[in-house]
């Protein structure tokens, strides 16, 4: 996107921002998901129908072309579809339409949209739109993730991870003196082909990754290239050179971090911010495994440790999932930006992860939030416990929800249930 | 070539010819377990037609059993059918009772007036009988049609609705009453009504026989037949569909009548169908023999009898097809689709009742690092105990040769997919049987190499115990790898017996069949199983050779550098006897069914779908429902089979084959659950675990296992560590560190069908993290 202009004031975030979508459609709707909150104003063009009625009371219908300000209630994000459906009330009237009647606005491509911050920019909200008019050129790769059966189809953004297509299949186990099963694992891979030419496209081929335990990663390779080979489809044949094929453990989706973290594969992509979030998610897991008390995870345990200025100079980072920004609830992103800001007045590190990349997934399961200290805190989570006894009074209903599991990441929780539905 | 052509046809009528053909060669007799049959099942077929209204005797009954080889449901069916028959089936069966004339018969007539003109050059009907005179033909001109053996039986009307049939069969009975009163010297319909043709024609003699024959079957032909237009003083050859309908036209003018008159024949051609035309374009003498129709029926009727069984000509092969084909085109219009009929077995009972004179049966899967020789040295024992042919190994073995890959001719025994002998690898698990004089065996070869783990589990899941192979020469690659997490896996699923293969014997160094070597691997294994939680009167150690041989199923020669084995060590085959755990417990017999699916594939033209897998609780007998989860679709056992034979009924801890019915093979997966469709399997997409931890856990993503079932999920969260009495240590636990047990919260992308105390094992990237058992589901 690109910044057309902003008047943001920095000393109270007040102002509004225009922005003109240019990219693809998926990287417009995944940032402006991020961007735009419930209460904000946004201003875009919109198409609606008005229904006029004459003095002879005959009606006519019209589509009718027109700028809205709408006041933003809701958020609807279609990552297959790359779609955002922004609905909310008129907070403009013309004409046409009366104010607080609702409209929903979908973004379109090279036409301006005009965000302005009910609560003001926060620190959080400008750094993701800095990302956002970052013009950086976007790596793209598309993956296919499978194993005898199974296949996920997948593109892997700078941002995000989509699956595309499942291809589901059951094979026949092998059996003597029979060849059903050659036969049937022709048919998948057969389909599984047939769906990715459809979701590619050849004429600009991006690079694509087949990863498989086994052998029929290699196997379905061997088989894209017969089928170039044997077709006229010349962009077919031009794909095949920017075909790796790498090892996963299994042919499911979550396999893939483990692909993507492959030496082999992060020298193809130009990418190095999933790299270093996956760098990073690795030391804390490894951290967590040899049970150094440098490693936390949990809303609670995260705060508590900034609390204390453990988050800080010399290798304190806070990760943290940008679902647990995308909260309905004004009060808990506060929280969270409130966290953020801490953290990066004591200079440490904030890695905002992408709750739709793999390594933002694995953060999701343990609560959206994990800190790597500066100096190792022992029973941070019985501290958690004890005080959560303590206060009861003053943090009753926070204590309550902790005992059934991070109540913390209310809205980071919702936000995951929402999206695991395209795992 | 009959099996191929008649295909979703009825194919118990074909079985039935097949039979008979066969029945000539051999003994007709009874054996005493037909006896037994017909005394134990006659009197069951009686109740059921009785229920229906419908008197046989027990002569019929029985015929009808033997015919369908003792399934009640379709003898019950056969009778019913042959007693209250419908239209398609009149001509086929009921031969010998004197026939009405019915549509069939008038397509016959056509058929066989097409018949008489069949041998002439094309012309058309018109220039035929150009110079005849309408009427007064003289002799010379009259032509005697001679009649032809069909070598294809006349065609029938296809399909028919049961408002035929009702018709059809007042019709019968109208006409076996005016037979028994009259009883007129016509035998058969058809060639009743070619009779008459074959007589010169003779409009005015044609018009009163019908009416005599034939029964009147129409309230409206009532009426006009006995009066017919006395202005018609040379009616046209009265036709029996026109008397179909009741004319609503004006007499036609004598102009008209003359008109139509002058070419007979032309008027029936548009009525008549291609095959009407067909089916008697080759007659030559259609009623010299016995009817096709009844040859067959006294063929059905003779084998109470045991005697006059009618041979066959051969010339009727093509006739018996045909027939086939046109029972099969009746059976669509039933009106119920045929279903797979219930014996009924208390199998329980049955299965406790012979359970002494069974041999005992066993499972066993084989485990161990990759290429440590498992594939070898199961083809090894499968060659030596017989259940695989030297020439089939011969075979492999020139294959493996040109292939540059002779030492693995044996594994190709196990190893028979394209690209497991390629790569001289196993991928998936593979099954076989064989037998020992005292044990059925199921042989369940997994595949060692850490990728195909998935595969392992599946395989382990299904059997009893566990023969571990270890290559002698490298115990320590193996126990870095998949020996040591085959090991774990195998208790993971609830093994207790180990029985140690120590292979490659025969490439020890320094030299061959050392038995330091096989000591010390042997002490360092057990002390490693100990370790897994095997108990040591569980496990049995034996040294063998898969590639040569030795000591697998034949102890090794006192002249061979392995004589020392047979002086202390036990051949593998006998110590798999000896580790056979003692039967199954009636409990799990009587439990509602569960069987999770290995493998779904096609078993063959009659069976197009079928399932295989261990069942685990409850049995299962032709007939019974089945309910498939996830899919939560029902279906019908049609046959079931175990060993590769078919049986009566499979019964829980049988690796049995069911071939289902009734539904689409899109509901079934691989690692579903086949289960009692009043006791369902619930569908849930979380669960509560109490695992061990091999690897630290922490909330994550993990590949879920329960036993096929291979399905990705994730821990969501870990409730407590526990202690080994299932004491909670600590709640809501950071992590559960390597080693410690804890109850933790899966959740499984898609629903999984899965029931409390079952197995379940947790990997991540690769690796086996964690294994227990589910304790509660849902929530």
């Amino acid at each position: 996107m690109r910044l057309i202009k902003h008047s943001i004031e920095r000393k109270t975030g007040a102002g509004s921002a225009t922005l003109l979508p240019e990219e693809p459609e998926d990287m417009v709707s995944w940032h402006a998901y991020n961007l735009i909150r419930p209460t904000d104003l946004l201003r875009a063009s919109a198409i609606r129908k008005v229904i006029s009625e004459s003095g002879s009371g005959s009606r006519s219908n019209e589509r009718v072309h027109m700028t809205l300000t709408i006041r933003v209630t809701k958020l609807d994000f279609d990552p297959q579809a790359a779609q955002l459906h922004v609905s909310g009330r008129v907070a403009e009237e013309n004409k046409h339409v009366k104010l607080g009647s609702f409209h929903t606005l979908d973004l379109e491509l090279q036409r301006n949209f005009t965000l302005e911050k009910a609560e003001g920019w926060d620190s959080v909200a400008l750094d993701t739109l800095k990302e956002a008019v970052n013009q950086d050129a976007k790596a793209q790769l598309w993956a296919v993730v499978m194993q005898e059966g199974l296949a996920n189809i997948c593109l892997i953004t700078d941002h995000q991870t989509i699956l595309r297509q499942r291809v589901e299949v059951n094979l026949p186990k092998k059996r003597a003196g029979s060849t059903d099963h050659d036969k049937s694992l022709h048919r998948f891979f057969q389909t599984t082909f047939d769906s990715l030419l459809r979701q590619l496209d050849l004429a600009n081929p991006k690079p694509l990754l087949l990863a498989s335990p086994g052998f029929t990663a290699s196997s379905f390779y061997q088989f894209i290239k017969t089928q170039a080979s044997n077709g006229a489809n010349k962009p077919l044949q031009q794909l095949v050179p920017k075909i790796t094929v790498a090892h996963s453990a299994s042919g499911h989706l979550h396999s893939l971090a483990e692909v993507l973290a492959s030496p082999a594969v992060t020298s193809k992509l130009s990418d190095t911010k999933f790299a270093r979030e996956t760098q990073l998610m690795d030391r804390f897991f490894e951290l967590i495994r040899k049970d150094d008390a440098r490693a936390w995870y949990g809303p609670r345990e995260c705060e508590l440790a900034v609390e204390r200025g453990a988050v800080g100079k010399g290798g304190g980072v806070l990760l943290i999932s940008n679902s647990l920004f995308r909260s309905q609830d004004i009060r808990t992103r506060k929280r969270w930006v409130k966290l953020v800001d801490e953290v990066k007045e004591g200079d440490g590190e904030v890695r905002v992860f992408s709750s739709m990349h793999e390594s933002g997934r694995r953060l999701e399961g343990l609560g959206g939030i994990a800190a790597i200290l500066t100096w190792p805190i022992e029973d941070l989570d019985e501290e958690v416990e004890g005080g959560d006894q303590d206060e009861p009074a003053e943090d009753g209903a926070d204590g309550e929800g902790d005992a059934d599991g991070g109540v913390d990441g209310i809205e980071g929780v919702t936000g995951h249930d929402e999206e695991i539905d395209f795992l | 070539m009959q099996r191929v052509k008649n295909v979703g046809y009825d194919e118990d009528e074909l079985y039935d010819e097949e039979d008979d053909v066969y029945e000539e060669d051999g003994d007709p007799g009874y054996t005493a377990e037909d006896r037994a049959n017909f005394s134990a099942l006659t009197p069951v077929v009686r109740a059921e037609l009785e229920e229906a209204g419908v008197q046989a005797s027990d002569q019929d009954i029985g015929a009808a059993l033997w015919h369908y080889f003792w399934d009640v449901g379709k003898s019950v069916s056969y009778l019913k059918n042959s007693r209250t028959p419908r239209p398609q089936q009149q001509g086929v069966k009921k031969e010998d009772k004197p026939k009405a004339k019915s549509k069939f018969d008038e397509a016959a007539q056509k058929s066989a007036e097409t018949a008489a003109h069949a041998d002439m050059p094309p012309m058309s009907a018109a220039d035929w009988f150009r110079d005849v005179p309408w009427t007064q033909i003289p002799p010379e001109m009259e032509g005697s049609i001679v009649p032809a053996t069909p070598v294809i039986p006349r065609p029938k009307l296809l399909g028919g609705s049961s408002k035929l049939a009702r018709l059809a069969e007042e019709r019968r009975k109208k006409a076996v009453a005016a037979a028994n009163v009259a009883s007129p010297p016509v035998t058969n319909g058809a060639s009743s009504s070619l009779d008459r043709l074959s007589r010169p024609k003779d409009t005015k003699e044609n018009e009163a026989p019908v009416p005599k024959v034939e029964p009147k079957r129409y309230p409206i032909r009532k009426k006009r037949e006995p009066t017919p237009p006395p202005k018609e003083p040379t009616p046209p050859p009265p036709e029996p569909e026109e008397e179909e309908k009741p004319d609503l036209r004006a007499s036609p003018t004598s102009f008209g009548r003359t008109l139509a008159a002058s070419l007979p024949h032309s008027r029936y051609t548009p009525s008549m169908t291609l095959k009407d035309m067909l089916g008697s374009g080759v007659t030559e003498d259609p009623f010299k023999g016995p009817s096709p129709d009844d040859t067959k029926l006294t063929n059905g009727c003779s084998i109470t009898g045991n005697t006059g069984k009618t041979k066959q000509p051969a010339a009727n092969g093509l006739a018996k097809k045909t027939e086939a084909l046109k029972l099969g085109d009746s059976a669509p219009s039933a009106p119920s689709p045929p279903k797979v009929r219930s014996k009924g077995l208390d199998v329980p009972n049955l299965w406790a009742g012979g359970k002494s004179k069974r041999k005992a049966s066993a499972a066993f899967v084989v485990i161990g690092h990759v290429d440590h020789g498992k594939s070898t040295l199961m083809g090894r024992l499968l060659l030596d105990t017989g259940a695989v042919s030297q020439r089939d190994v011969d075979r492999y073995q020139k294959q493996a040769t040109e292939l540059g890959k002779s030492s693995f001719a044996l594994a190709w025994v196990m190893d028979t997919g394209t690209e497991e002998r390629e790569r001289g690898v196993t991928v998936d698990i593979a099954q076989h049987h064989f037998s020992t004089d005292s044990v059925n065996f199921t042989i369940l070869d997994a595949p060692g190499h850490r990728d195909f783990v998935p595969n392992m589990i599946g395989g382990a899941s299904m059997a009893d115990l566990a023969v571990l192979v270890v290559d002698a020469n490298q115990l320590e690659s193996g126990m870095k790898g998949q020996t040591r997490e085959h090991v774990l896996l195998a208790k993971a699923v609830g093994l207790k017996r180990v029985l140690v293969a120590v292979n490659k014997l025969d490439a020890t160094a320094p030299y061959s069949w050392s038995q330091d070597v096989f000591q010390k691997v042997k002490n360092d294994v057990l002390k490693f199983l100990g370790e897994a939680g095997f108990a040591a009167n569980d496990i049995t150690v034996v040294p063998c050779s898969g590639l040569s041989g030795e000591n697998v199923a034949k102890a090794p020669k006192p002249n061979e550098p392995a004589a020392w084995v047979a002086r202390t060590d036990l051949t593998l085959l006998k110590a798999l006897e000896q580790a056979v755990p003692s039967g199954g417990n009636g409990d799990a017999v009587k439990r509602p069914l569960r069987m999770q699916v290995a493998d779904v594939f096609r078993g063959g033209i009659t069976n197009p779908l079928s399932v295989s897998g261990r069942m685990t609780a409850g049995n299962a007998q032709p007939g019974d429902p089945v309910l498939v989860q996830p899919s939560g679709e029902t279906a019908t056992v049609r046959g079931v089979e175990v060993s590769g034979e078919p049986r009566d009924y499979a019964v829980a801890g049988d690796i049995c084959t069911l071939h289902l019915t009734d539904i689409d093979p899109i509901h079934i997966c691989t690692g579903d659950v086949v289960c009692d469709p009043s006791q369902k399997v619930p569908v849930v997409e979380s669960f509560t675990a109490e695992i061990e931890a091999l690897d630290s856990l922490l909330p994550q993503s993990v590949d879920v296992h329960l036993g096929r079932l291979h399905t990705a999920g994730s821990i969501t969260r870990l409730v407590a560590t526990v202690d080994d009495k299932g004491v909670t240590l600590k709640k809501k636990p950071r992590m559960v560190k390597a080693g410690q047990r804890a109850i933790v919260k899966v959740a499984v992308e898609d629903g999984v069908p899965v029931e409390g105390g079952e197995m379940v094992v947790l990997r991540a990237q690769g690796e086996t993290v964690g294994f227990g058992i589910v304790e509660r589901t849902g929530g």
